[in-house]
């Protein structure tokens, strides 16, 4: 009796380890990720007609997309009524898109739809008839063109504040990430960790990254990201951090100059008034040599008490 | 005209030697009055994300440090009817230097009104007032052509300034470059240092300077002018301040807009001089007051062209033409003066006109900013700045056609009672104030 209990109990344990077993194990390859599994992929077209040999245009998403990309040709001299057409993304062809495609109102057209979900699916697609005529599809996030290309200076326990902005023609991020540059790698950068070193002001379109307390290791490259549903597309702005006696030396050089002048000047004068007023002791009549030439007139000035102008 | 204020000074300008080293200081103080508050705004942008602030807000730094400059026109006057030029020019050329550096520990927006603003354009009205005054001392003769050349300081200055101020800031940000432009405007000092007082003969003073001249209000030349200036004076730096952004609206790119800016540039700085030399010849200096109205109606008539002109290359044309008219009006504005009141009344009398005409200068632009907005477009603005130049042009015209007329007259009348009055005034004025007498 306990024996046919012993096999009950081990089979139940059986069954609910191989039921597990089967729930654990997936059947097949992995399914590609959904970006919401209850409702399908929003649709949209491109279409360039090709007159001459090659064509490029940009297509900005900011979501994911059941993208439709479709290249018509004109063709050449030759309107042979078959050609190969084929689609490349990246430089390599994509698997089972050669097709034969026939003229059809003096025209070739070639038409796929590409599933458009993250970073990877993004980059250059091409349609390519025979090797003859190319029309490029250049799909990305939308890219910030204002962001400064030269260093941003600021100064040791001083503040700075780094601007990036998406320009009004493209369309607003759902947010902004910073990041700092370490080696290759850029770690994010999270107010919450450093309140009092970070602070981050996003407006839609602006974002600023104000750094407090600066020191020179501070300096270095920073990303902004713009982050779409899509993809997250980076500005790259770089930060100097530099002394106060940076601007020192120029200031104390030019203040130099300056005193030097001053000095030469006003000996100059003392020197040129002496030196007047032992030749103007002999003169007399001040009126005549003031009408005699220019060069009379300022070495007169020594024998006379200078007046206001 | 000419001679009768020469015996009016009671000696004779050296018209050259020394006097073009005098010159040349004038170019850097004039230079840096005018050139220096323009070339700030390269730091603008930086210096509003730093301090969290509006672009009005920062806008009004400029308009500070104008209304400064404008309105210490007669305090500068004041000083040099008393010190003379050169220590008023130093004294200038520390105070902007000192605010500068000052400026450049500053930790609110407020701070940088008090030191640029106030303290800065104080500082370049005790550069501006003298240098146009000392001109007037060392020259008679040559004095339009003198004038000339010391306002070219403006767009050379200008020239120079834009590029530096753009490396300051790519090498040292917003502080370090406040602070070696507090020591590049030492330079000014140096400029100071160069305006040695001119050396009077004895004999005979002239008309005593007076510190403060209400009776120039009486003075039917100067009012012309201030009356004209004033209405001028709204009309005139607008269309350069929107030049660029006029472009930018036509659809241009911002290089070629910028450009722009650097052809008129260009232009204004050959053709101040040239101004000078030709208000210098013996054809037009009797009667410079008709070649200052015909400048400022040309003025008028350019702008009242411009929104004519098609395209890139109407705008080139207009650039051209207006630094042609902008360069004349420039190197005759206060040659003109001068000429109207006396190289003795001149320092009064441009800080009477500087400090009315603060309220045109620095009401003309934000109007004609109003009139863009309201409208939409900008070629209203450019007509209501060619009628405010057209009109005040054809006013001097009219003036000064009498004044001349009156003036003729009177010098027939009067020259000799004057010369015997001068005389006396003199006699009793230095009696009192300096005792132990010249000779």
């Amino acid at each position: 009796m306990s024996s046919s209990w012993e096999q009950l109990f081990f089979q139940i344990l059986l069954l609910v380890v191989f039921c597990r077993h089967i729930n654990t194990k997936t059947p097949g390859p992995t399914p590609p990720p959904l970006v919401s599994i209850n409702s399908p992929l929003p649709t949209d077209i491109r279409s360039v007609v090709l007159k001459g040999e090659s064509h490029t245009e940009s297509v900005e998403l900011l979501n994911p997309v059941n993208l439709t990309l479709e290249c018509t040709w004109t063709g050449n001299q030759n309107k042979l009524p078959n050609i190969t057409g084929f689609w490349r993304k990246d430089g390599d062809e994509v698997e089972n898109s050669r097709l034969t495609v026939q003229l059809e109102n003096d025209q070739y057209n070639l038409k796929r739809v590409f599933s458009i979900i993250s970073e990877e699916n993004l980059g250059n697609y091409s349609c390519m008839f025979e090797s003859e005529a190319k029309i490029d599809f250049v799909l990305a996030a939308p890219h910030m063109h204002e962001v400064r290309d030269k260093p941003i200076v600021s100064y040791v326990g001083d503040s700075v504040v780094i601007v990036c902005k998406m320009e009004e023609t493209k369309p607003k991020p759902s947010t902004w990430n910073w990041y700092k540059a370490n080696g290759t790698d850029k770690e994010q950068i999270f107010t919450a960790a450093e309140p009092l070193r970070y602070e981050i002001k996003n407006d839609e379109r602006k974002t600023k990254l104000v750094v407090y307390n600066l020191t020179e290791a501070d300096g270095g490259l920073y990303y902004c990201g713009a982050v779409y549903a899509i993809n997250t597309t980076m500005g790259l702005v770089e930060l100097k951090v530099i002394n106060f006696t940076e601007p020192l030396k120029p200031f104390i050089a030019i203040t130099v100059e300056v005193i030097v002048l001053v000095v030469a000047i006003m000996f100059y004068e003392r020197y040129q008034s002496k030196k007047n007023y032992t030749a103007g002791k002999g003169m007399n009549d001040q009126t005549n040599t003031l009408t005699q030439g220019e060069n009379n007139e300022p070495e007169e000035g020594s024998s006379m008490r200078q007046r206001k102008v | 005209m000419a001679p009768a204020t020469a015996t009016k000074l009671g000696y004779t300008p050296p018209d050259g030697g020394w006097g073009w080293a005098v010159v040349f200081g004038a170019f850097i103080s004039i230079g840096f009055s005018y050139a220096f508050p323009k070339s700030l705004t390269i730091y603008f942008k930086e210096i509003q994300e730093y301090f969290f602030v509006s672009y009005s807000e920062i806008a009004w730094l400029s308009s500070v440090m104008l209304a400064s400059m404008y309105a210490g026109g007669p305090v500068s006057s004041l000083l040099v009817n008393r010190y003379g030029s050169r220590p008023v020019v130093m004294v200038g050329g520390l105070m902007v230097s000192t605010g500068m550096i000052l400026a450049s520990f500053g930790r609110t927006i407020v701070h940088l009104y008090l030191c640029v603003g106030v303290i800065g354009g104080l500082g370049l009205a005790f550069n501006l007032q003298p240098a146009l005054t000392i001109i007037g001392t060392y020259f008679q003769v040559k004095r339009p052509l003198a004038n000339g050349l010391a306002m070219t300081g403006s767009p050379v200055v200008l020239f120079t300034l834009a590029p530096l101020n753009q490396f300051l800031f790519d090498s040292f940000g917003w502080r370090g470059s406040f602070l070696i432009l507090g020591s590049i405007v030492l330079n000014c000092c140096v400029a100071g240092a160069l305006m040695r007082p001119v050396n009077k003969n004895s004999r005979s003073q002239g008309c005593v300077h007076k510190i403060i001249d209400p009776t120039l209000f009486k003075h039917r030349g100067f009012l012309i002018y201030l009356i004209g200036n004033v209405v001028m004076f709204f009309g005139f730096f607008a269309p350069v301040v929107f030049l660029a952004p006029y472009a930018k609206h036509q659809g241009i790119d911002e290089y070629s807009a910028a450009f722009l800016l650097s052809i008129f540039a260009l232009v204004d700085m050959f053709i101040r001089p040239a101004t000078g030399f030709i208000g210098n010849t013996k054809w037009i200096r009797p009667r410079i007051q008709y070649f200052f109205s015909f400048a400022v109606s040309y003025n008028g008539v350019c702008h009242l062209i411009c929104p004519l002109l098609p395209g890139y290359v109407g705008l080139v044309v207009y650039a051209i033409f207006f630094g042609l008219a902008f360069g004349m009006l420039s190197a005759l504005l206060f040659e003109v003066l001068m000429d109207l009141v006396g190289a003795h009344r001149f320092s009064s009398a441009v800080g009477l006109v500087t400090i009315i005409e603060c309220g045109p200068v620095l009401l003309g632009p934000p109007l004609s900013g109003a009139l863009v907005d309201i409208f939409g477009e900008y070629k209203y603005m450019y007509y209501a700045c060619g009628v405010f130049m057209l009109v005040p042009g054809i006013f001097f015209f009219i003036m000064h056609y009498f004044n001349y007329k009156k003036l003729d007259e009177e010098r027939r009348q009067t020259v000799a009672l004057e010369m015997r009055t001068c005389d006396e005034a003199w006699m009793k004025h230095s009696e009192s104030n300096f005792p132990e007498g010249l000779i």
